[in-house]
């Protein structure tokens, strides 16, 4: 980090005067006269600064974008979402428990040496070993005994069968580091090495020379820049300041659609739901969750939060790209206000009552989707208060359940209903989920789901998820949202990967060419 | 002498340590849990056995008392420590960042100074007339703009359409001196635009009430240069309030540039702050909050100081 100002602040009269002149030519210089191809570097506009980039944490999306750009592991996905084989060139399953992974040859870490055994080991073991905050570490206590085979072949044994594994080795939670790293130091084999960043600032990134994929991105750097601000992201890409944004804002969608100099790659990706708090009053009874289920028009939301971009969602949010289709019209909550004011009269309130709606200020889409449902929910006679702190407070409220109703949005990290564990199984409560919600039998179904590899089999445990979904109504869902990276025309080959993916879209950079 | 400078020096540290106690009570009451809030950004979810071991990580599982106690006794020996969402120096971030946030406000001030002071006094001079009506007008326009609409109205002009300046951002005068500059003239002046509507509307009227007085009629009388009589016996009388009014503001934009800092992406202190209140960075929030109340508290020990060497008769009240 350089400090800045070291002399405009000096008040000399030739130092002021010269400062001027520079400023008033520099105002006259073309803009947009840096070096195309290789020795190009991306910019790329993120939503916000990542709080850290410890390879195993999850804080956040733009923190995973970032990773993605260091740290490799296993297995990963191609552009159009495909998971492929990573570090690791290929795999076998010797048995339902047992999978052996052979490494590249020429995957190497960032400090030259090739990735082994004994680091594919070490990073596993950092994940699950006492005190770790990893993301996956509940999901990887599945993991019995992970051996060297050779140097370049590891052996995982698990306790029981799981559908899942392969992608929780793509996870950007889940890579490889090198055996040498140390605490604040993690050594990657990304295609990427960080090369400097300033807090809140940006992250600069250079190309590592020697990744193992020589096809990769064809760019010698990528700069992440921080823009908090979702306008300003988008007037740095109209202004040429960035080459590809996060998070266009949904009102923008128009301008870049229509614009000859930008483009956008978009999925559905994640979803807005409501939450209960079932410990007490009304909303501890099933028939009235139900009714909330009904009572919404979901296209208004979507209208009003997310200009008219995104789809209603009437049932249980299995993601684009799951290997099931589980629609059912059967169990889904289309608007139908007659039988949600019937639903309450069963359930004793026929007049309605009153409650409190969280939400939260510091996003918009939150804020404006509570706004709607405070409305149609008004229709049948709850009369919700909204609630509406900063972010911090929403999470630590929602965890507490000092909430009756709550919106929340958010997205899975691999696009199979598996993905719903974190939101629906009741043995990690948080505040995405339910205050207070439990169901043995979401529960046994969700475990039965990740251990059943057999696909016809799992498809029935899911259709059988999706009924007690629309029965029990852990969450009552309202709208998938359209999420998108706007860029210059001229950036090629990236894609917005589908589905609950779309957080794992940096993966597209490896095919993504500048110029 | 020497007792009074000690009684207003112990008076400003006592100060400082009811600061940092209130300071330090609020993030206490204020709910929200940074370990959590790191583990779910943007929605995610985290296990609650990986939001405990990252609580006692940032050592949130001290007792309250203890976390207090040893909060003063590292802010007595200037000891910011570090940020406990990222372990990076906060010392250091705020050397960083300051000179940045103090940067658009020197800049600003000084272009609200250039256009304001002679506008104000021209027309105060011509107090009613076409001049002062229409320069009255503009800044009362001006006056109700808030700082993030002319922000976005800049960067929307400037940047989006015009395509002259960037949209925003930073980059170290030393690194290149030039897109220093640019980045540097819109925050600049949109801190400037509303600081040069008080300047004008000070001036103006100090200008206005000076020139009725019998010593400009007087000086005027005995036949001086209408210049000489606005510069040595109108404006020299009328800059004294004016003056006034710019430390106050100075003062005040410390707090209040965060707007302008977060529409261009500026990033100094205050944007830094927001960040940290955001993450529930207690011993950031803690320490950028003290530095702030240490500079107001600084500049008003120095005035009293000076005060004191001009007017005696201050020493003994």
């Amino acid at each position: 980090m350089t400090p800045s100002l070291p002399t405009s602040m000096m008040a000399t009269r030739r130092g002021v005067l010269l400062s001027l002149g520079a400023g008033i030519t520099a105002m006259a210089f073309p803009r947009g006269t840096w070096a195309q191809g290789t020795d190009a570097v991306l910019k790329f506009g993120l939503s916000t600064f990542p709080p850290t980039v410890k390879p195993f944490d999850n804080t956040g999306g733009a923190a995973n974008t970032v990773k993605l750009m260091i740290y490799r592991g296993l297995m990963g996905y191609d552009a159009s979402g495909k998971l492929l084989p990573e570090l690791a060139e290929s795999y076998e399953w010797l048995d339902p428990t047992v999978v052996v992974f052979r490494l590249r040859a020429n995957a190497t870490f960032h400090n030259g040496k090739p990735v082994t055994a004994a680091d594919v080991i070490f990073s596993l073991n950092e994940i699950t070993k006492e005190g770790s905050t990893a993301f996956l570490k509940s999901d990887l206590a599945i993991i019995e005994a992970v051996e060297e085979v050779d140097d370049k072949t590891v052996k995982i044994t698990l306790s029981s069968p799981s559908a899942i594994f392969l992608d929780l080795m793509a996870s950007y939670c889940c890579p490889v580091i090198s055996a040498e790293s140390t605490d604040g130091n993690d050594i990657g084999a990304g295609p990427f090495v960080m090369k400097s960043s300033e807090k809140g600032v940006y992250i600069e990134l250079e190309r590592y020379g020697a990744y193992y994929d020589e096809g990769g991105p064809n760019f010698a750097g990528i700069r992440f820049i921080a823009y908090a601000d979702e306008n300003l992201r988008f007037a740095a890409l109209e202004a040429g300041d960035v080459d590809l944004i996060e998070y266009l804002p949904w009102t923008q969608f128009d301008a870049v659609e229509a614009s000859d100099t930008m483009q956008m790659k978009s999925t559905l990706g994640p979803y807005m739901f409501l939450l209960f708090n079932v410990t007490q009053g009304p909303f501890a009874d099933a028939k009235v969750r139900q009714a909330v289920g009904y009572a919404i028009e979901r296209q208004d939301v979507v209208d009003a939060a997310f200009a008219g971009r995104g789809v209603p969602l009437y049932g249980l949010p299995n993601p684009q790209g799951s290997p099931f289709a589980l629609a059912n019209p059967a169990q889904e909550w289309t608007y139908d206000i007659e039988k949600a004011k019937a639903l309450l009269a069963e359930a004793g309130y026929p007049n309605g009552f009153d409650c409190r709606l969280l939400a939260t200020a510091t996003y918009g889409m939150h804020q404006d989707t509570a706004s709607v449902v405070q409305a149609y929910l008004a229709m049948i006679g709850i009369n919700a208060t909204l609630d509406l702190p900063d972010w911090g407070t929403r999470v630590t409220a929602g965890k507490e359940g000092k909430y009756d109703l709550a919106v929340h949005g958010t997205s899975g990290i691999y696009n199979d209903p598996d993905s719903l564990w974190s939101l629906l199984y009741s043995g990690n409560p948080s505040y995405l989920q339910s205050f207070g919600f439990k169901s043995a039998r979401i529960d046994g179904l969700l475990e039965q789901g990740r251990t059943e590899v057999d696909t016809e089999k799992r498809k029935a445990v899911y259709q059988d998820l999706a009924a007690a979904y629309f029965e029990e109504v852990p969450q009552v869902p309202l709208n998938w949202r359209v999420q998108a990276f706007a860029m210059k025309k001229s950036v090629t080959g990236f894609e917005a990967l589908p589905g609950f993916l779309n957080g794992s879209s940096a993966y597209a950079l490896d095919e993504t060419r500048l110029g | 002498m020497l007792a009074f400078l000690l009684r207003r020096v112990a008076a400003a540290i006592a100060m400082l340590l009811v600061v940092g106690t209130i300071i330090f009570s609020l993030l206490v009451i204020v709910p929200g849990d940074p370990a959590e809030l790191l583990l779910s950004t943007g929605g995610g979810s985290a296990t609650q056995e990986a939001i405990q071991n990252l609580r006692s990580e940032m050592g949130l599982d001290k007792p309250i008392l203890a976390q207090y106690f040893s909060f003063l006794i590292n802010t007595a020996r200037f000891e910011f420590g570090t940020s406990i969402v990222d372990g990076s120096s906060i010392a250091d971030a705020i050397a960083l960042r300051l000179p940045r946030t103090l940067e658009i406000i020197g800049v600003g001030t000084v272009l609200a100074l250039i256009v304001a002071i002679p506008v104000g006094t021209l027309a105060g001079l011509r107090g009613g007339g076409r001049f002062d009506v229409i320069a009255s007008g503009v800044n009362a326009l001006l006056t109700s703009i808030p700082g993030f609409v002319v922000g976005t109205l800049f960067i929307y002009f400037f940047a989006q359409v015009l395509r002259v300046l960037p949209a925003g951002g930073y980059v170290a005068f030393s690194d290149d001196p030039a897109q220093h500059l640019q980045m540097l003239v819109l925050p600049a002046t949109t801190v400037a635009l509303h600081l040069a509507t008080i300047i004008f509307r000070m001036t103006r009227a100090s200008v206005l009430e000076m020139r009725g007085h019998d010593w400009v009629r007087t000086a005027t009388a005995k036949g001086l240069r209408r210049s000489l009589v606005v510069r040595r016996h109108i404006l020299r009388n009328a800059l004294g309030p004016v003056i006034t009014v710019v430390g106050l503001q100075l003062g005040i934009l410390l707090g209040s540039t965060v707007l302008v800092e977060f529409v261009y992406n500026w990033p100094g202190l205050s944007g830094l702050l927001v960040t940290a209140v955001e993450q529930r960075d207690y011993p950031t929030v803690r320490a950028i909050i003290l530095t702030v109340a240490a500079i107001f508290i600084g500049i008003n020990l120095v005035i009293d100081i000076l005060y004191s060497l001009l007017d005696p008769r201050i020493r003994l009240k």
